[in-house]
């Protein structure tokens, strides 16, 4: 859905100032809470330094070139008339601003902190785009809702902001696509997600990036999972010139649950960084993390995960595996796994890793049966992605499958 | 052009040491040739050099098989060319699952320089089909078709599936390393049976049985014994001689040979 009007942009980070913010939210009659976190999201943002990250170099990034768009250009939904009459919500989060205020205020911030560091400051600050799920009690929808962003025409960067609510016993799959044509020069994508589960509720939550080249891209993504709750999240990671995400899952109900799969390739001028934390905090609480990369060329991905058991959590299950393989000599993958344990009841925990080159046995195998040596690599490779590429739609599973092949 | 298999004074090497030193010995088509030896005697180095593994040197020698020495050859290409190795320690590849590496591997050899893959690809129903049959001879369950190629599969279902690939290929030249380790007496009489099958159906295809007892040769009857024994070819003859050896052990034949060597 786009608004008929025509983009316009801020001024470039140089020179934007709060009113400049506040001139935006008062023309769509923005309520006073969401300016008041803009602002205060702004000063942040003004006054904090840049984080350190030792592994994401962001030095030839130019941030006072980021010229936000306003207004929603950049978000394609997916529309399903049917969704109404079962009480879904499915908007662009900017249009429900007034008719659903009470949930979007309960809800935004509370997970991805606009506080936590300057890029999240900037997200709240200027965030136009992103979508807003609402499914209610006990509603089970079987086609999956999906949200496409990507560039406005004429603009370098967005920033969407998405809030996924599902309700006690409703189950849902949501889709996030980032995309874009390939950029002459230098643009910036700053999305967040967050998603709330209510009780003995099932999610599977698909986010996929595939940027073209250019695109700078930090984000947050963050999901809070209840009691006896399911989350499946599938990640594919695939495009951009560099990734900064932070990603995180709550296990705070009993009994709650997530099986987490990611699958990440960095090719040449590639830098990709994941930083997925799961933290148990409920009782009986299960987590699987496999996280999968590939890097090919001059690439370079960084695993930098954590899992932490808190003080409280009883009888938890967490497993982590994260593989990489290794397409070329120039290569570069860095795993920093991390297990913080604050808890005597530990149910099972375990971690395993493994990055090298693709095996020269299995190629050997494969050629052996005809094969050639680039079309087995194909097949270990998708092989290797499998676990990911099974869980999505023909088409998407199609497209990332085309995409990937393209890389290798 | 001849389609025996033919290696003239193969010698290989691993890791600095040498394996085969002077093997000779010549494949038929339609016969079925028996290779058995002592443990460590080279007899899976050989299998893995015909089939054009990386990581074992040849250092002199050839091996002609239709007219090409293919040792000069990639393993994908030795394997277009009609060659085929049962591995004794089949590879797993995960997410690859078992209908689609046979698909891909079909395709392969079907392929054409300079058409387009699709044009020569297997019809879907067709490979299914096959797919099938195959795997009912062989007593494979349906499921494995949908499984990922040798992951988690015991032993004897390895096995199993190494002989479904072959049975999918049908290759004109097949080696079978070891095929008998590690599989009980209804898992080999079950592979044997998808070798007979094969060998029946394809009367020209030359088989190179490679193992250290004669119990597999009960059940795959072989036209020609050669006795391997420190990499090289040391006693030829019919079936008689894995009956020999079966019940003297490989020490009197060591003797006779080693002996007269140091004489």
């Amino acid at each position: 859905m786009q608004e008929r009007n025509e983009l316009t942009l801020l001024p470039a980070l140089s020179e934007l100032t709060d009113e400049h913010i506040v001139n935006t939210a008062r023309a769509v009659n923005e309520p006073g809470w969401l300016l008041l976190k803009r602002q205060q999201a702004w000063k942040h943002f003004a006054d904090s330094v840049p984080p350190f990250w030792r592994r994401t170099d962001l030095t030839k990034f130019k941030s006072e070139q980021v010229a936000a768009p306003v207004g929603v250009f950049g978000t394609q939904l997916e529309l399903d008339e049917t969704l109404a009459a079962q009480g879904v919500i499915f908007m662009p989060l900017g249009a429900v601003l007034r008719d659903q205020e009470p949930l979007v205020r309960q809800y935004f911030g509370t997970a991805v902190d606009p506080l936590a560091h300057k890029f999240t400051a900037l997200h709240a600050a200027l965030w136009q785009d992103g979508v807003f799920l609402y499914v209610p009690k006990h509603v089970a929808l079987e086609k999956p809702i999906r949200a496409t962003f990507t560039f406005p025409e004429g603009a370098t960067s967005i920033f969407p902001h998405n809030i996924v609510i599902v309700e006690e016993g409703a189950s849902v799959t949501f889709i996030e696509e980032y995309t874009s044509d390939d950029m002459a020069g230098q643009a910036f994508a700053s999305p967040a997600t967050e998603i709330f589960i209510g009780d003995n509720a099932s999610v599977r939550y698909i986010t996929a990036q595939n940027w073209g080249k250019g695109v700078y891209t930090v984000g947050s993504q963050i999901a809070k999972v209840g009691n006896n709750s399911n989350l499946e999240w599938i990640a594919l990671n695939l495009g951009g010139k560099l990734q900064h995400l932070e990603a995180e899952t709550y296990l705070e109900g009993n009994g709650s649950r997530v099986d987490w799969q990611a699958s990440t390739f960095a090719e040449d001028g590639q830098t990709l960084l994941t930083a997925p934390w799961l933290r148990h905090i409920g009782a009986n609480t299960e987590g699987h993390m496999d996280f999968k990369t590939v890097v090919n060329g001059g690439g370079y991905t960084t695993f930098d995960g954590m899992i932490k058991i808190e003080k409280g959590s009883r009888e938890t299950i967490s497993r982590l595996e994260e593989h990489a393989i290794h397409l070329s000599e120039k290569a570069r993958s860095d795993s920093i796994p991390g297990l913080r344990i604050d808890t005597n009841d530990v149910q099972r925990a375990g971690h395993a890793s493994t990055s090298g080159q693709v095996d020269e046995e299995m190629l050997f195998y494969m050629r052996s049966r005809g094969i050639q040596r680039d079309d087995a690599m194909k097949l270990i490779v998708m092989g290797f992605f499998e676990p990911v590429l099974d869980r999505l739609s023909a088409d998407m599973r199609e497209r990332m499958t085309g995409i990937i092949e393209g890389k290798i | 052009m001849s389609n025996d298999l033919v290696i003239k004074d193969l010698h290989v090497r691993i890791e600095e040491k040498e394996i085969l030193k002077g093997v000779n010995l010549t494949v038929k088509p339609g016969m079925i040739h028996a290779i058995m030896g002592p443990n460590g005697s080279g007899k899976s180095t050989l299998a893995y050099t015909l089939a054009g593994h990386p990581a074992y040197e040849v250092t002199g020698g050839e091996a002609w098989y239709k007219g090409q020495n293919i040792l000069e050859l990639g393993a994908d290409e030795r394997s277009k060319l009609g060659l085929f190795l049962a591995f004794q320690y089949p590879v797993a590849i995960p997410g690859v699952t078992v209908a689609n590496f046979l698909r891909s591997a079909i395709n392969a050899h079907r392929a054409e320089e300079g058409t387009d893959p699709k044009q020569t690809a297997i019809p879907m129903a067709q490979f299914r089909k096959e797919l099938r049959d195959r795997m009912s001879t062989l007593e494979v369950d349906d499921s494995f078709a949908r499984r990922y190629l040798n992951e988690g599969f015991s032993g004897g279902e390895k096995k199993r599936i190494e002989i479904l690939q072959m049975a999918m290929l049908k290759p004109s030249m097949a080696i079978m390393d070891e095929t008998d380790s590690g599989l009980d007496i209804d898992a080999l009489r079950i592979v044997s049976h998808g070798v007979n099958t094969l060998a029946q159906e394809q009367p020209d295809m030359g088989v190179l049985v490679i193992t250290h007892y004669q119990r597999l040769l009960n059940y795959i009857k072989p036209h020609f014994v050669s006795v391997m024994m420190e990499g090289r070819i040391v006693r030829e003859g019919g079936p008689e001689l894995a009956l020999e050896l079966e019940e003297k052990g490989y020490d009197w034949i060591r003797e006779e040979v080693f002996s007269n060597a140091g004489a």
